[in-house]
């Protein structure tokens, strides 16, 4: 158990430290949720619509299409360095490659959506500081639903012709529980309501977040070419 | 008339349907028998 | 027999059970249409219910069965359950376009909008979504071994998906009508009507059936075609 918990740390830090020599997904991640942010808040009639009707989906669609960015990088390095060939000849489990994939990838989800939330309160000046602890509870669990959820997706699509496009095709079904939750729980944090109203969604963000987790990590062995 | 006048999202539902449904099957039956 | 003759023999029973029942469905229209009262809110247009839930149901147990199927096949392996899984699914995508198509055809009358991003209509597309997904997955991954096994692990996926999006609708509490079968001591429906409606899912249900059938028994022939292809490139 331990071994397979090094190996995966072992791809988790092999993975950023790939990403941190160009940092072109970071950067393209960061430019696009400046850019969303932006066109969310001027593509709307000012006099009848809110700003804080409009920020919590504006901070969802930023954060969600910078997780698919990311997401899309990861195994698209692989395949062009022919890496994987490489992990999957040492004896190492498939859980234990998924889980430091899913791990890389969190690192650089949050990463982006840490930079983003600023700049969000920013562009959008929503009394967000107030209710951090909570919204950062919110934001963890819809993050690591969509990364565990991509990451093994991306691991398939990877492998297809027309890459980019499937991801998102077959990903975004998939975040409808997640992204809606968390929406609906960011709009009552944000309208100053207090966490216990956003009592359901929050369940069913965590009962997302265990059923995929193991569901992915036990079909993950299925998605590697062997 | 007691109840109203949309009579014509009725057909056009039930046009549709049929549509869908005879265009499927005409494409299967049609596969079949390319595929003998 | 050979696998072909088989599957030939599956083939024919599939297009005797479709052809039956796209006969039956002639009977559900002439039912719906002319021996069933017309609601009286609602007017003619309330009849879309007999084709549009029905065609909901059959896209509903299409993807049940495609993600049933991929389990199957993944603990298995058996080839023949990732055609049936692929069979259902392409079906499924047949009905989900008349329930997709339907349903704003009768929201519009009786809500007064095409479409209302309500949750259950949002689940709905994306189910439909997950199946066209499926598909498309398929059409993009030459191996037949690779393409079978990513699309059980889709289809396990999105099979559970489902009480998500049903637990989503529930927690948006959506405009879509409360369901009038489910009641727990009678259904709403009066006499007539649900008699219409109960043949009107017999009829559909059972079309399902004949249409999985015949695309199973193409899956075959195409596959065996296939191989027959490559065992000659080989030689």
């Amino acid at each position: 158990m331990r071994e397979a918990l090094k190996a995966a740390g072992a791809i988790a830090l092999k993975d950023l430290a790939v990403e941190w020599r160009t940092k072109t997904a970071l950067v393209s991640s960061l430019a696009f949720a400046v850019l969303v942010l932006a066109i969310l808040f001027f593509a709307r009639d000012p006099t009848a619509i809110g700003v804080v009707d409009v920020a919590p989906g504006a901070l969802w669609v930023t954060f969600t299409f910078a997780a698919m960015i990311g997401l899309n990088r990861a195994f698209l390095m692989e395949r062009e360095n022919r890496a994987l060939d490489g992990i999957l000849l040492a004896p190492v489990p498939s859980s234990a490659v998924f889980l430091g994939k899913v791990a890389a990838n969190l690192v650089f989800v949050t990463t982006v959506e840490a930079v983003s939330l600023p700049l969000f309160v920013l562009f959008y000046d929503v009394p967000l500081w107030p209710r951090l602890p909570a919204l950062a509870l919110v934001i963890a669990m819809a993050t690591f639903a969509f990364v565990v959820v991509g990451t093994l997706l991306s691991s398939m699509v990877v492998q297809t012709r027309f890459a980019e496009l499937m991801l998102p095709l077959l990903l975004l079904p998939f975040l409808v529980p997640p992204v809606v939750g968390a929406v609906q729980i960011t709009a009552r944090l944000l309208a100053g309501r207090p966490l216990s109203e956003g009592e359901g969604w929050l369940r069913l963000l965590l009962a997302f977040d265990i059923v995929y987790f193991g569901l992915a990590t036990l079909l993950f062995d299925d998605t590697i070419d062997k | 008339m007691q109840y109203p006048d949309n009579g014509g999202y009725m057909v056009a539902a039930y046009v549709i349907t049929a549509g869908v449904v005879v265009v499927y099957a005409i494409t299967l039956w049609a596969r079949l028998r390319k595929v003998k | 027999m050979t696998t072909r003759e088989r599957a030939h023999a599956i083939a024919r029973r599939g297009t005797v059970l479709s052809g039956v029942m796209l006969v039956a469905l002639i009977l559900v229209y002439v039912r719906a249409l002319m021996f069933t009262p017309i609601e009286r809110f609602q007017g003619p247009a309330q009849k879309i219910f007999y084709v549009h839930a029905p065609a909901a149901w059959s896209a509903l147990l299409a993807f049940a069965i495609t993600g049933i199927l991929s389990i199957l096949y993944l603990w298995l392996r058996d080839h023949r359950m990732d055609l049936a899984a692929s069979a259902s699914a392409e079906v499924g995508v047949a009905f989900s376009v008349v329930m997709l198509t339907t349903g704003p055809i009768w929201g519009k009358p009786i809500w007064g909008t095409w479409w209302t991003w309500d949750a259950r209509l949002t689940s709905t597309l994306f189910i439909f979504l997950l199946f066209v997904g499926y598909l498309v997955m398929r059409g993009a991954v030459a191996d037949p071994d690779t393409r079978a096994r990513y699309s059980a692990v889709l289809g396990i996926m999105g099979l559970v998906l489902v009480p998500f999006i049903h637990a989503t609708v529930f927690l948006f509490r959506t405009l879509h009508p409360d369901p009038i079968l489910m009641k727990p001591d009678k259904p709403s429906l009066p006499g007539d009507m649900l008699v219409t409606l109960l043949f009107s899912f017999g009829v559909f249900t059972l079309l399902y059936v004949g249409f999985v059938t015949q695309r199973y028994a193409l899956a075959l022939l195409e596959d065996l075609r296939d191989e027959e292809a490559a065992n000659r490139a080989v030689s």
